[in-house]
């Protein structure tokens, strides 16, 4: 219960029994408490006015929503009918100011809209914190004595500084110079906020840059942009190439013609929107080896895997073939007089000498190779038929290789090999041979 | 174990059932690593049981994990003899220490001394088979009421161990909790002949290695430090680990000076450096505030000597938050 609540009830408890019912029961913000209470048995005479008991033993029952309103909510209330948005919060923060000169309930007020932030989608925003700090009475919760700063001076209202700032950090925004002055002037050099405010500066700074694959804070709305960004954050290789197959600035291909003519912005414009967007990634390397692959083995497109950027989970689909057995692989060498200017392989390694061997005694785990991978807005066999359709463009071998789609649930989960007794197996693995047949069939024609 | 087991539940232990943590719960500390019950590897079909149980129905919790092991894998017959069961574990136990005794003579763990010194990478934890498995616990925060569900289970062809599950960031209403939503994985403290705490010693290498394949999250790499005293339950070094997303495997090299010191899930003003020599598990949180399915493929922990890497330790303490440390 905060201190406004105390003291009404107190004052209901000075006006008797009656009038502690009828404040607390009825569960009124305290701007609403009639002043005309019932008495009790205890109170004097003189002030005894009218006959009758006008507080009903219990409240009837609400019609409305059955969560009282907490106090001060209706500022919030107020700007339902208008958007929820950074500038009706702010209204509704600097309304509280202009009812209440003394802020009373100050520190409940702060608690209510640190919650509301979410919906008003304005708990990154620096400056709405800054303003929240600046709710607080200045200067009044300052320590003066030896004795105020070795006990926590004015508790409650650190605790809702802390907060604050809590929130600050679990949202990753950094305070600033006004946050500091603000803090300072309210709380002093001693306090606890200032102190969780020093902290904040010095380990935010430390772990600003650590993440060695930073994705942008405000990721991309559109689809294909937001695929793009995705598949270059998960292809090492800078120089693979992104391809759009379908969706917004998709190249045309025609199997007919060598040539691949760009659409112009009008005709995109004018593509079926229903059509789920397709993109890929493609390095050279992975080109050469899908050229060197041996038609009599399949390739399997598997997929979807998720990935996180930031919130936002996408799918991807990869194309990948079985790993050769040891007997098969062939280790190509280039040999050193095919170019002169640079090594085409080079052994870096840590080792000094016979006796440093940096090497783990395990052997790693080997997968297949990846030739190609692709984002696509649905996750069904169709879509995925495009995308090989549009890899044939670049990789002519393809059309030789039969493919294979392994399409899981979306438990996100990586599949098993085909002989796992975890997995059910992939549950139209028969026709998918059967069509991928037909299709190289087709391709040949 | 079983000994142990028998004295707290009196209740029949069979070879697969999971084993410590059912006395944790009784401790009734909240910090999840070593205090929450660890996971029913799921035999048959992953998800089936859930990874989180509590003690409460724990006789029942047996019968029926007897019922279902029965129905859905009969290559794994439980055996119901209890004192063939205890007799099995006195003979590990002392197989363990006539090991010991015998590894003492011969070299540091067995091997010869030539060979301990000059090691420069090493592998601590892989997980080529079920039985690397059980010495990870797997927990969420269940444990205080949220809805994050996290599992276990062998990878492609047994040669990956993989983390999956869904992260819920819901709070528990239990009107103490304001923030919820984690998983985590810790590995089990090593153990001598007769349960007696051992601890790693890596203080000739510098840094951790480790080979996963990931979804995009930034996971949290945590190590503990085998200690016997109460106070220092809870504290532990960690640092953040990035996952790329993708089908390629990534590595990570995390320096261990780069390991910062926090003590019951605060970072502390006063940071120390991780000293190597008594080294007790290793674990992997995930609490990004993110809801939704999360996946961590790991094929294998390794520590090696980064001979470049020369820094000591990578946080200066602050005059401003310790003045004591500077007079």
């Amino acid at each position: 219960m905060s201190w406004a609540q105390a003291i009404l009830l107190a004052r209901g408890l000075s006006r008797g029994w009656g009038g502690i019912c009828g404040a607390v029961l009825t569960g009124a913000p305290f701007s609403q408490v009639p002043l005309q209470a019932p008495r009790g048995l205890h109170c004097s005479a003189a002030a005894h006015n009218s006959d009758s008991w006008l507080v009903p033993p219990w409240p009837e029952p609400r019609k409305g929503p059955t969560k009282a309103l907490t106090l001060h909510e209706e500022l919030f209330q107020q700007t339902l009918e208008g958007a929820r948005d950074k500038a009706n919060f702010v209204r509704a923060v600097q309304n509280f100011g202009q009812h209440n000169v003394h802020k009373r309930g100050h520190v409940d007020f702060i608690y209510l809209a640190l919650r509301k932030m979410r919906e008003y989608g304005v708990e990154r925003d620096l400056a709405v914190y800054n303003l929240l700090l600046d709710i607080f009475p200045k200067e009044v919760f300052r320590p003066r004595s030896i004795f105020q700063s070795m006990f926590i001076h004015y508790p409650r209202q650190q605790e809702c500084g802390i907060a604050v700032l809590e929130q600050m950090e679990s949202h990753g925004v950094m305070p600033n110079k006004e946050t500091e002055f603000l803090l300072i002037q309210i709380f002093g050099r001693k306090s606890y906020p200032m102190l969780k405010y020093v902290r904040m500066k010095l380990w935010f700074s430390r772990f600003k840059n650590i993440n060695p694959f930073p994705v942008p804070r405000d990721l991309p709305q559109d689809p294909v942009d937001l695929a793009k960004l995705g598949l270059r954050h998960m292809e090492p290789n800078l120089s693979a190439t992104v391809t759009i197959y379908q969706g917004l600035g998709a190249t045309s291909f025609h199997p007919s013609s060598s040539l691949q003519m760009p659409s112009s912005r009008d005709s995109t414009g004018t593509a079926d929107p229903t059509e789920p967007h397709i993109v890929g990634i493609q390095t050279p390397d992975q080109q050469a080896a899908l050229a060197h692959h041996n038609p009599a083995r399949p390739i399997f497109v598997e997929g979807p895997f998720s990935l996180w950027l930031r919130d936002k989970c996408v799918y991807y689909h990869i194309l990948r073939a079985d790993l050769l057995p040891p007997e098969e692989r062939e280790v190509e060498e280039i040999p050193e007089e095919w170019n002169l200017h640079y090594p085409m392989q080079l052994d870096l390694e840590y080792g000094r000498s016979g006796w440093d061997d940096y090497e783990f005694d395990i052997h790693k785990v080997e997968e297949g190779p990846v030739f190609a991978i692709c984002m696509a807005g649905a996750h069904d066999q169709a879509t995925l038929a495009k995308w090989i359709q549009g890899l044939q463009e670049t990789n002519p071998a393809l059309a030789q290789i039969p493919v294979v789609f392994r399409l899981a649930g979306s438990t996100g989960e990586l599949l098993a090999s085909s002989s796992g007794l975890e997995e059910p197996p992939p549950p139209e693995g028969q026709e998918e041979e059967e069509d991928s047949q037909q299709r190289q069939q087709q391709g040949q024609s | 174990m079983a000994l142990v087991h028998r004295f707290l539940n009196g209740a029949y232990i069979f070879r697969h059932c999971p084993k410590p943590s059912a006395s944790c719960p009784f401790l009734g500390t909240r910090f999840a690593d070593y205090c929450s019950s660890s996971l029913q590897k799921p035999v048959a079909a992953p998800g089936k049981t859930s990874s989180q149980r509590n003690s409460e129905g724990d006789l029942q919790g047996h019968h029926q994990r007897e019922v279902a092991l029965d129905i859905t894998s009969p290559e794994e017959k439980p055996e119901v003899s209890f004192d063939k069961a205890i007799k099995d574990e006195i003979k590990d136990h002392f197989r363990r220490l006539k090991d010991d005794l015998v590894n003492h003579w011969i070299g540091p763990e067995g091997r010869p001394l030539h060979e301990v010194l000059l090691e420069q990478a090493k592998v601590v934890w892989q997980f080529r088979g079920k039985e690397d498995l059980d010495k990870w616990i797997v927990t969420s925060d269940k444990t205080i009421g949220g809805r994050s569900e996290v599992f276990l289970k062998m990878g492609k062809n047994n040669q990956s161990a993989l983390l999956y599950g869904t992260l819920s960031s819901e709070a528990p209403k239990d009107g103490e909790s304001g923030r919820s939503g984690y998983c985590a994985m810790v590995a089990r403290s090593p153990r001598g002949p007769f349960e007696r705490k051992r601890a790693y010693d890596w203080s000739q290498f510098n840094t951790l290695y480790l080979r996963v394949r990931g979804d995009g999250r930034p996971w949290m790499v945590n190590i503990r430090e085998d200690t016997d005293i109460i106070q220092r339950k809870n504290q532990m070094y960690s640092y953040f680990m990035f996952t790329r997303g993708g089908p390629y495997w990534q590595e990570v090299k995390i320096p261990f000076s780069k390991f910062f010191f926090s003590n019951q899930g605060r970072i502390r003003d006063a940071q120390y450096q991780l000293l190597l020599d008594k080294i007790s598990s290793i674990g992997f949180t995930l609490a990004d505030k993110v809801d939704g399915p999360f996946f961590l493929e790991i094929d294998f922990i390794g520590v090696f000597t980064d001979p470049a890497h020369t820094e000591e330790f990578a946080y200066e303490n602050s005059p401003e938050l310790n003045p004591r440390l500077f007079k």
